[in-house]
């Protein structure tokens, strides 16, 4: 999350916006995004059909630390502005390989215009 | 008939192991020594992975290189004598904690998250604008204590503006409650930062170019 709000200035000259999803309920996401001080929206799905929808929601293993299954597995999705997905990757997210991405995203978008 | 067939196969496998034993040699033969990551230069400095330039501690620091991303570029330790924790680590960080572009408020954010997850009630005992490496920098000194794990950390660290980013140098050092904290190790840390040069732009700088170049 903060490396996102780190590249908000070049995600900004890209024409992208950052939106977070996440289970936990608002108040919580709201302490989070406060304390981390982050400038862009998290929103809250606690009916998972967002993660569902995007593959990132499972009901196997792995499991937290505490035996709960991590139903909400962290997944990064790119979706271009005809609303088509054109990237997904899971785990951290690859701050480097998406800003490239989207360059080149922006590129293409560009040259059909 | 059958027998021939496979005594045939059996040359033919051999031919293949003795090919790709040939192709395996030769590689072993002609392929590059993987280069040091640190070179030395003339002028008493080293050259890390031709990105940066900076003076080395002396021998008794180990190198911390980042191999597969994550917190820092490149950094040293040092393991001290007494009880554990005692040991000194200083690094350049080029993603510091934080997302302000705005070094002030970076700095205030940087002091919520630094050593957060050491349990460190840490306080800052010093806080300055300055210069360094020409760049505008902000100068950190914290010092704190865990009681329960009976360890303390004293840390300096130097905020900078490059470019549109903060970069970072970071140094701590460990000691059980009842150690003494030791400016030596801190002198080395000086001296890396103070020598600190960059030789080549970092993938920010040529992405910002090439936005630039694409008209974005």
């Amino acid at each position: 999350m903060e490396a996102h709000n780190r590249d908000l200035y070049l995600y900004k000259r890209l024409s992208t916006q950052v939106l977070g999803v996440s289970m936990d309920d608002p108040i919580t996401l709201k302490h989070f995004s406060e304390s981390l001080v982050l400038e862009f929206p998290i929103i809250s799905n606690q009916l998972p059909w967002m993660g569902m929808a995007y593959g990132a929601y499972r009901d196997k293993p792995p499991f937290l630390p505490d035996g709960t299954p991590n139903w909400f597995g962290r997944r990064t999705v790119i979706v271009d502005k005809g609303g088509i997905i054109r990237y997904l990757k899971d785990g951290s997210p690859d701050n480097k390989e998406i800003l490239n991405f989207l360059l080149n995203l922006e590129k293409e978008f560009r040259g059909k215009k | 008939m059958n027998q021939k067939v496979k005594f045939t196969g059996i040359l033919g496998t051999a031919a293949v192991i003795a090919a790709m034993i040939g192709i395996l040699a030769g590689c072993a033969t002609f392929a590059e020594k993987p280069k040091p990551a640190m070179v030395p230069t003339e002028r008493g400095m080293v050259v890390f992975l031709e990105k940066y330039e900076f003076k080395q501690p002396p021998a008794g620091w180990a190198l911390m290189k980042n191999v597969e991303g994550g917190d820092f570029e490149l950094g040293f330790l040092r393991m001290e004598k007494g009880d554990f924790p005692s040991q000194t680590t200083f690094m350049y960080d080029d993603l510091p904690y934080g997302g302000q572009r705005d070094l002030e408020k970076r700095a205030q954010y940087y002091c919520t998250r630094f050593l957060f997850n050491s349990g460190i009630d840490l306080r800052v005992t010093q806080r300055e604008k300055m210069q360094i490496i020409g760049l505008d920098a902000v100068a950190i000194s914290m010092e704190g204590e865990n009681p329960n794990r009976k360890e303390k950390a004293k840390s300096k660290v130097y905020l900078a503006k490059k470019g549109n980013r903060i970069i970072s140098f970071v140094c701590t050092q460990w000691r059980p409650l009842n150690g003494t904290y030791g400016q030596e190790a801190f002198d080395h840390f000086e001296a890396f930062v103070q020598s600190f040069k960059f030789l080549k732009k970092d993938f920010y700088e040529t992405f910002e170019e090439e936005l630039t170049k694409a008209g974005l």
